[in-house]
């Protein structure tokens, strides 16, 4: 509790550190990334701002209003008019929100830095919100949350719902598209509110990659300067509510496999020696869609269970369809978590035992000196394969912004595993990983049937189509009767329609 | 449009832009070409500055050439064996080599190619080269391990089924081929995944025929040099003994009738409307194939008139779109939609029958086309920044037409694409009785 309560404080001063970076500064901050050779030129205009910044009732507001500013009209052109603009350039106007940040980003031929410039300053200083725009945008957030969310990928599903779970009761619960409900009650005045309010001069930071002159930074800055001043959209920082043993949501629905997450808030983010010694651990036990994964070799590789399973110490959203971590989804609070790919519905228990012997084994073991020596020397490469483009390595410059990191977070993560020991690593497990409270997800069928196994720590043998070695069947044995301390009153079953209602 | 389209189309540009009326160049990096005695091909091309190599391993063979009954997705299974590694370096030997190199290493099969492919620091050219030439010559796997992973193969294919399009997929194919191989997807029928543990001497025989030096292209990308990469070819690659023994692939008969088919989808999604109408196998020599490449996206991509009518203005779907994807046997040309509402689906339907005849019957304009040229030459200029990309964006049309030597001609034939040949290729492409439509509709 002691360390929880020095670390929460350590979280505010650092939270100032990078919101007072803007007060500071008298024009907008600007963060620059000049690669001489580079034809392109990479923008990602980041808004300190994001789903945290929700009004209660109106969760999903500031989807919304960056959606409507990356797909919607400006004063000048019709939504339609700047696709026409956009289309022969090959380029395209994005937007990115999550808890803390939201991003504007394109990219663009030099060739063409002007007319795209044009486009993407009118874009997001002058848009005009238009109610036709606005119910096309609305629309097809409500069509991703009713549909394709709760029906289309039970492995996002099960994330988005861990992370609401894991987060409740603070302004990172809600999944950044908002509820159901919510989405419906957000009208085009909230959001025009909410661009006025927050998409200020004060909330800013300009992000500028690639072969671009010293007079287009002068330029940039001083039109971004015409933005309004506002007010600041710092908030403090999440206070999650302590994990009381196991507890577990059932999302039913009628699935053919079941798809599991589970975790529990950390306090380690990126910059401090600890993040780097955490990250050899995770990277062992889970490197993300990585056969050197311990988690995959024992559920997958081992057992041929499913498709991969691994786990996480940052936030990794939509790691089905990304190799390495996205950019700009920084955030004061991270949560470790354990990411198993739908496995058969008669694996289900077994699996997440697997699982959780895995990291208690961690846990009480810490890493052998041949696992750290690999792993330390794996990632001081993999993490060169993180941006390897102007446009990741400009994301990657603004998330040290946020973490207040001088230099680079990258470098220091291949300096790291130059420096950092075996024991260090083992403490830092201790220190941060646990196997004793947990937040768990299934979704899943049977979810009655599953509830009394987990609270009566029912025994989960498993059978194989094929032979497999004796080792393997011995720890299955020991897998199969892994303890389960769970109150019934710790596990909620709710259907799939309920969920993001 | 794929990337994969939209590369073909650039380079054709760019050939034009840098080379003007001199023998025209086309790819902005220089490359090399190895050829090797017993048939096996390397294409080099050095681009320096990253410190990193891309190393691409094109098997051309697919879901494509599964033709043998109750053997559909093995070759999507297979790439999954080339893991297990051989005698020299068994799987956890190359997963922990792989591992130390800090190496970012998977693979993907497809309905023509299977492609393996190792980003990683150009110091470990000679490991990678070593690694990757072991398994492909001398992969070894018990019946334990091959069962073993047929159980993962079956966990991806139940990850995936709970997305409406792998529904749709399966029944488009299952109704659009009735003899072609193209009948099935490439992870393959559910039942012939069920019974895949049973089928390990099959697998043997597979890796047999297919894995041989004449069916391997390999592409290398990034920081290295490249008389040592062909002294290091010649020493991993050089003993490899040819074998390729062809597939019995049926051809397909030709379509009279148009194929209609209504799927249920056991969750709650939007309406889908696809319509696959039977195209051409890719031809880089053949004017009308070109036209079709740019066809789809004049007709159907965000700039369409269709587009701005039923996404933008009526707002009556969520998405329109329309893919010409190269396959060495004709495939289909897709159109599809996502429909906001059911009762609309006629309507979307009639609104995308109006806009193939509007391009039989009329020529688009200049403006029109010059303006996806342009794109097309951005999209290709942006799309080249790592060695990934590069390697990356090769692999297909190497897999289809064997190298990369016809980019020259494909690209000539894009760059004189005219509206006549655009009317050309939707008047002998969209054909009614020439396709099939599937409608995939979610639980109320």
């Amino acid at each position: 509790m002691k360390y929880k309560i020095t670390l929460l404080v350590v979280l505010f001063l650092f939270s100032c550190l990078f919101f007072s970076n803007c007060q500071k500064t008298p024009g907008v901050q600007m963060v620059q990334l000049p690669v001489k050779n580079d034809p392109t030129i990479s923008f990602r205009i980041l808004f300190k701002v994001g789903s945290q910044n929700d009004p209660t009732g109106k969760e999903g507001l500031a989807a919304l209003t960056a959606a409507l500013i990356a797909e919607g009209s400006t004063q000048k052109h019709s939504f339609e008019e700047i696709t026409e603009m956009l289309y022969p350039m090959a380029s395209s106007i994005n937007s990115q929100v999550d808890k803390e940040m939201t991003v504007i980003y394109g990219r663009t031929h030099i060739d063409n830095l002007e007319e795209f410039y044009k486009v993407l300053k009118e874009v997001v200083m002058e848009p005009a919100f238009k109610e036709e725009d606005f119910q096309r945008v609305k629309t097809n957030t409500l069509n991703y949350l009713e549909k394709t969310l709760r029906y289309s990928d039970d492995e996002e599903l099960g994330k988005e719902v861990l992370s609401e779970f894991v987060f409740v009761g603070t302004p990172y619960e809600h999944i950044e598209e908002g509820h159901i409900s919510s989405v419906k009650n957000i009208t085009l005045e909230d959001v025009k509110s909410f661009y006025k309010k927050y998409f200020n001069r004060n909330n800013v930071i300009i992000g500028l990659g690639g072969g671009y002159s010293q007079d287009f930074v002068k330029r940039v800055e001083e039109d971004f300067n015409q933005l309004p001043a506002g007010e600041s959209a710092q908030i403090s920082p999440p206070r999650v509510k302590p994990i009381n043993g196991f507890e577990v949501l059932i999302v039913e629905k009628d699935a053919n496999a079941t798809a599991i997450s589970f975790g529990f808030p950390i306090d380690v983010i990126r910059g401090r020696r600890d993040y780097y010694a955490l990250a050899i651990a995770n990277s062992w036990l889970g490197e993300h869609r990585n056969s050197s994964s311990h988690l995959y070799q024992v559920i997958r590789e081992a057992r041929g269970l499913n498709y991969g399973d691994y786990s996480y110490i940052e936030h990794f959203p939509h790691g089905g369809q990304r190799q390495f971590p996205p950019a700009n989804v920084a955030r004061r609070q991270q949560m470790f978590q354990v990411w198993i790919r739908p496995v058969p519905n008669y694996a289900k228990l077994f699996a997440f035992r697997a699982a959780l012997r895995e990291l208690q084994k961690l846990v009480d073991n810490g890493m052998s000196e041949e696992e750290f020596e690999l792993t330390r020397k794996f990632l001081k490469n993999y993490v060169l394969h993180y941006a390897p483009t102007t446009m990741m390595k400009l994301g990657y410059a603004l998330d040290d912004v946020f973490y207040g990191i001088k230099g680079s977070h990258l470098k220091l993560f291949r300096d790291y595993m130059d420096h950092i020991t075996r024991d260090e690593v083992n403490e830092t497990i201790r220190r941060y990983l646990q196997y004793q409270n947990i937040k768990v997800v299934f979704v899943t069928n049977e979810a009655e049937k599953l509830k009394e196994m987990l609270v009566n720590n029912t025994s989960s043998p498993i059978k194989y189509q094929t032979p497999k070695p004796q080792s393997i069947l011995e720890e299955d044995e020991e897998i199969a009767n892994y303890p389960l301390n769970i109150q019934p009153e710790n596990v909620k079953i709710i259907s799939v329609e309920e969920v993001f209602q | 449009m794929k990337p994969t389209v939209i590369i073909f189309l650039i380079l054709l540009i760019m050939e034009v832009i840098l080379a003007g009326n001199q023998p025209k160049k086309i790819f902005p990096f220089s490359y090399e070409k190895v050829e090797l005695s017993n048939g096996f091909k390397a294409y080099l091309i050095p681009v320096e500055g990253s410190g990193l190599i891309a190393y691409y391993s094109v098997v051309r063979t697919g879901s494509r050439d599964e033709w043998e009954p109750g053997r559909s997705g093995f070759a999507h299974f297979f790439e999954h064996m080339m893991f297990r590694g051989t005698k020299k370096y068994p799987g956890p030997v190359y997963d922990r080599m792989v591992t130390e190199m800090g190496a970012d290493a998977n693979a993907y099969t497809t309905d023509d190619y299977t492609c393996y492919h190792m980003v990683a620091p150009s110091e470990y050219l000679e490991r990678i080269m070593e690694l990757e030439s072991d398994r492909f010559q001398n992969l070894y796997y018990d019946e334990k391990a091959f069962k073993t992973e047929a159980g993962a193969v079956y966990g991806e294919y139940r990850k995936g089924r709970v997305n409406p399009f792998s529904v749709l997929f399966e029944e488009l194919q299952n109704t659009a081929f009735e003899k072609h191989t193209y009948k099935h997807t490439t992870i393959g029928f559910e039942r012939d995944i069920k019974d895949m543990p049973n089928q390990y001497q099959y697998s043997l025989s597979f890796f047999n025929r297919y894995y041989r030096p004449e069916n391997v292209i390999l592409i290398i990308t990034g920081d290295f040099e490249v008389a040592r990469a062909k002294e290091l070819i010649k020493k991993y690659y050089g003993n490899w003994k040819p074998g390729y023994v062809p597939p019995k692939i049926t051809p397909e008969p030709p379509q009279t009738k148009e194929r209609v088919k209504e799927v249920k989808y056991n969750g709650k999604t939007l309406p889908i409307l696809w319509i696959g109408y039977k195209g051409p196998a890719f031809d880089p020599g053949n004017k009308i194939v070109a036209g079709l490449d740019l066809l789809v996206d004049l007709a159907f991509g965000e700039t369409s008139e269709i587009y701005k009518k039923l996404v933008i203005r009526e707002q009556k779907i969520q998405f329109i779109g329309a893919d010409f994807t190269p396959n060495r046997d004709p495939k289909l040309i897709d159109v599809y939609a996502m429909i906001k509402k059911e009762s609309d689906i006629d309507y979307v339907r009639n609104e995308i029958d109006q806009t193939v005849k509007k391009f039989q019957n009329k020529l688009v304009s200049v403006d029109q086309l010059e303006k996806l040229k342009k794109r097309v030459k951005y999209s290709f200029l942006m799309n080249l920044e790592t060695p990934d990309d590069i390697a990356g964006n090769l692999a297909r049309f190497a897999a289809v037409t064997g190298g990369i030597e016809d980019l020259d001609l494909y690209f000539n034939n894009i760059e004189s694409v005219t509206p006549e040949d655009i009317q050309a290729a939707a008047r002998q492409y969209f054909v009614k009785n020439k396709r099939t439509v599937i409608i995939l509709k979610g639980e109320k």
